[in-house]
């Protein structure tokens, strides 16, 4: 009898730990690799998918437009349309045979359209749902988000592949999910994300064989898009937040016509708030080791000399940046995206209670100061032109 | 002695471990977060002295009756109708706050991993599982805690070390913008968890070392303790004002990993944690309120009390909320207004121990009379 319901026990175990409620099989899902985001003129939100596609020979895809040309293609593109984004994710789940799996869709794609609208409500669902990763990349684009997915990369296997690999490369700003819900859940909501272009296609090419790049950033208050700062002043930024990791420095001294190249190697910012009566003041710390990787004037960079003065150079030119950056962020667009109130909350909270409500007019009257070392290493391998 | 086994004070230290965390690392953060913002990792410092009252109240109490659970001591200090009074009183407070941790390991698992299979299926299958190791006696279950402690241990140690990359310290300051009040509610509401610890007075009287209760049971607090600092402290660096976002930040942590592009997606490994630290959780209530009833019916064996109680305990967390919004009314009024665990971990027994003072110096004071 014991030995019957032990068996009878086991036998169950194998039936109950299949878990046959909740399984998933991998050619029962359509993977979802990247999400682009539309508001058409109804004002309906448009969610375009990117749709990995296994055996690369999928190309039978219902909405998107695809001319097979870039190689074997590995995704399909679907259009799924509604007035929230649960919504549009149901009418493409009722134009696909699959059961959508998120977790691997890692690029997101905003529409310029779209994020002027404000994007914190859509953006509930990405959070909340279970599936989709925190460290999935956003994008606003220039024009229609669709049009990007449409691209055929040559490189990558799909768009936003491609445009994860950009992100990755951290050339220019890159910004995840959590980023993204940090940002808006700071001190002021002032967000910058990058913003990707359709790179004109050169001539011979196929329009859809052109590629989407990264090169301004889209600046956002609030939840809503405002303006766009180019790539110098998107440097810029990242100098301020400390996340410059990849850089090229050209300067030109003053004595020598020609202009001398260097990588950074490595930056690193600290921002130092000071607040005195009335008056604040922000002191930013900048330590830096570059390499010159081409140098075109006449100078002998084996002399110490030499090195000294091009190491000021260096100073002056990141400087320059960084007043730039703060010409347009701080005195135009008026918009704290480099993070000066989060500083100076974290090193003043109780005198930061008192500015934090006219933080907008504050902000624009912060007095800043620059402290920067500029250590170059190497002068290359090259000897003296 | 209704119970023939005995365990070590370190493997009652063990279970205590895993009764109070299990669920605690899970939620405790974004609970917390909720009133004590960045300041979360200073509540558990703050609440732990609460546990360490708890254990203490719970040894001295063993002291007086040595032999006896608190079935059996609160009739001898209260008489025996008021005894039972509050022994039942215990019992009922017991079985609610055990069907409502299954309840919760259902609603978890249901939520996040398996949202189609019944809640019924994944209840029932724990009420079984337990069943068989409440069966099996208390050195089934300690054997269990010291089998799991480390395998718990070392996989949350792995998830720290890869959380490590991400984290950034400057998302814990300003430490204590608006002061200590913030820490101090959070740490208020940490001590529900804390006054768990209560429970331990059903272990006592069955440890082979029993000089070593106090200290294994102080260092299980301390552990307790130390643990949510670091699980705290880590959550906070990682994800600093987004923490509130999330129901159970450890494991969206767990999620967020990513080294080197191939090592992501964990939140299996935290899942097993979880299951494997909740079993023992449920395993340890469940035990109790087994060993309680049958202490309080004065029956010979609490083994044929198991299943019976299973089934109860089953029912009851399978029919306890309808949605999320009852059970929150009911943490709400129970765990914050009412503070269940507080009651049993902690008030009654202090009541108890005030009972058994009394008791125990006019009785001395009768014997040396009577000298």
């Amino acid at each position: 009898m014991r030995r019957a319901i032990m068996i009878g026990v086991i036998f169950m175990a194998f039936v109950l730990l299949t878990g046959c409620w909740d399984r998933r099989e991998t050619n029962d899902l359509a993977i979802i690799t990247g999400v682009a985001l539309d508001k058409n003129k109804e004002g309906q939100i448009e969610l375009t998918a990117e749709i990995h596609s296994p055996g690369g020979s999928g190309n039978g895809s219902g909405g998107g437009e695809d001319n097979n040309q870039g190689g074997v293609q590995s995704t399909v593109l679907q259009i799924g349309k509604g007035s929230s984004i649960p919504e549009a994710i149901e009418n493409l789940n009722e134009k696909l045979p699959r059961e959508i799996l998120w977790s691997h869709a890692e690029a997101i794609v905003i529409s310029k359209a779209f994020a002027e609208n404000g994007i914190s409500d859509e953006l509930d669902f990405f959070v909340r749902h279970p599936e989709p990763r925190l460290r999935s990349y956003v994008f606003i684009s220039d024009g229609k988000a669709k049009e990007n997915m449409a691209l055929r990369p040559s490189l990558e296997r799909s768009v936003s592949e491609a445009l994860i690999k950009l992100a990755e490369s951290e050339v220019l700003m890159k910004a995840t999910l959590f980023d993204l819900m940090e940002m808006l859940k700071g001190e002021q909501g002032a967000i910058v994300l990058p913003m990707i272009d359709k790179l004109s296609p050169e001539e011979g090419q196929l329009p859809s064989e052109s590629i989407a790049y990264i090169h301004r950033s889209a600046v956002l208050k609030q939840g809503k898009m405002i303006g766009v700062i180019n790539d110098q002043i998107s440097r810029g930024v990242l100098w301020f937040r400390n996340e410059i990791n990849e850089s090229i420095v050209t300067v030109e001294p003053d004595e020598a016509d020609e202009i001398i190249s260097m990588n950074l190697i490595k930056g690193r910012t600290d921002l130092v708030p000071e607040i005195d009566g009335q008056s604040l003041k922000m002191t930013v710390k900048i330590v830096t080791i570059d390499d010159v990787i081409q140098n075109q004037t006449s100078w002998d960079l084996k002399r110490l000399d030499k090195l000294k003065a091009l190491e000021n150079e260096l100073v002056q030119k990141i400087e320059k940046r960084l007043t730039d950056t703060l010409d347009t962020v701080q005195k135009e667009m008026k918009i704290d995206i480099i993070g000066f109130g989060e500083e100076f909350r974290r090193h003043h909270p109780k005198k930061w209670k008192n500015i934090k409500g006219d933080w907008d007019e504050k902000f624009p009257t912060v007095q800043v100061d620059f402290d920067i070392d500029a250590r170059v290493l190497r002068a290359g391998k090259g000897s003296e032109t | 002695m209704i119970e023939k086994g005995k365990i070590s004070a370190l493997q009652m230290g063990l279970l205590m471990y895993h009764a109070i965390l299990a669920t605690g690392i899970l939620f405790i953060p974004a609970t917390v977060f909720n009133v004590a913002k960045q300041d979360i990792w200073i509540s558990p410092i703050l609440a732990s002295p609460l546990g360490f009252l708890s254990v203490y109240i719970a040894y001295k109490l063993n002291k007086y009756y040595p032999k006896d659970t608190i079935m059996q001591y609160s009739k001898h200090i209260l008489g025996t109708f008021w005894g039972k009074m509050l022994g039942l009183l215990l019992l009922l407070l017991l079985i609610t706050s055990l069907s409502v941790m299954f309840w919760q390991y259902g609603e978890y698992v249901v939520s996040e991993f398996l949202p189609h299979t019944p809640k019924s299926v994944i209840i029932g299958m724990m009420v079984i599982l337990c069943a068989f190791a409440v069966h099996g006696g208390l050195e089934v279950l300690g054997r269990l805690a010291g089998m799991v402690f480390p395998v718990f241990f070392l996989l949350f140690l792995v998830i720290i070390i890869l959380v490590l990359p991400d984290v950034e310290v400057k998302r814990m300051l300003p430490v204590m913008e608006n002061g200590l009040m913030p820490s101090l509610k959070g740490a208020w509401v940490l001590c529900t968890w804390f006054a768990q610890f209560g429970i331990i007075y059903f272990f006592l009287p069955f440890l082979t070392d029993r000089e070593k209760g106090l200290k294994f049971g102080m260092l299980s607090v301390l552990v307790v303790t130390l643990t949510l600092v670091v699980t705290n402290i880590i959550v906070i660096w990682l994800f600093g004002n987004v923490t509130e976002n999330f129901n159970a930040p450890f494991m969206s942590a767990s999620r967020y990993i990513s080294l080197a592009e191939f090592l992501s997606h964990l939140e299996s490994i935290v899942m097993a944690i979880w299951i494997a630290g909740t079993f023992i959780k449920l395993c340890v209530f469940y035990y109790v309120v087994v060993i309680g009833t049958a202490e309080w019916l004065n029956l010979s064996d609490y083994r044929s009390l198991v299943l019976p109680m299973g089934f109860l305990i089953g029912v009851f967390a399978m029919q306890a909320f309808l949605n999320s919004a009852e059970a929150a009314e009911h943490f709400r009024i129970v765990s914050h207004e009412i503070m269940d665990t507080l009651v049993y971990g902690l008030l009654i027994p202090i009541f108890l121990f005030l009972g058994a003072y009394i008791r125990k110096t006019i009785f001395k004071h009768k014997v040396r009379r009577t000298n």
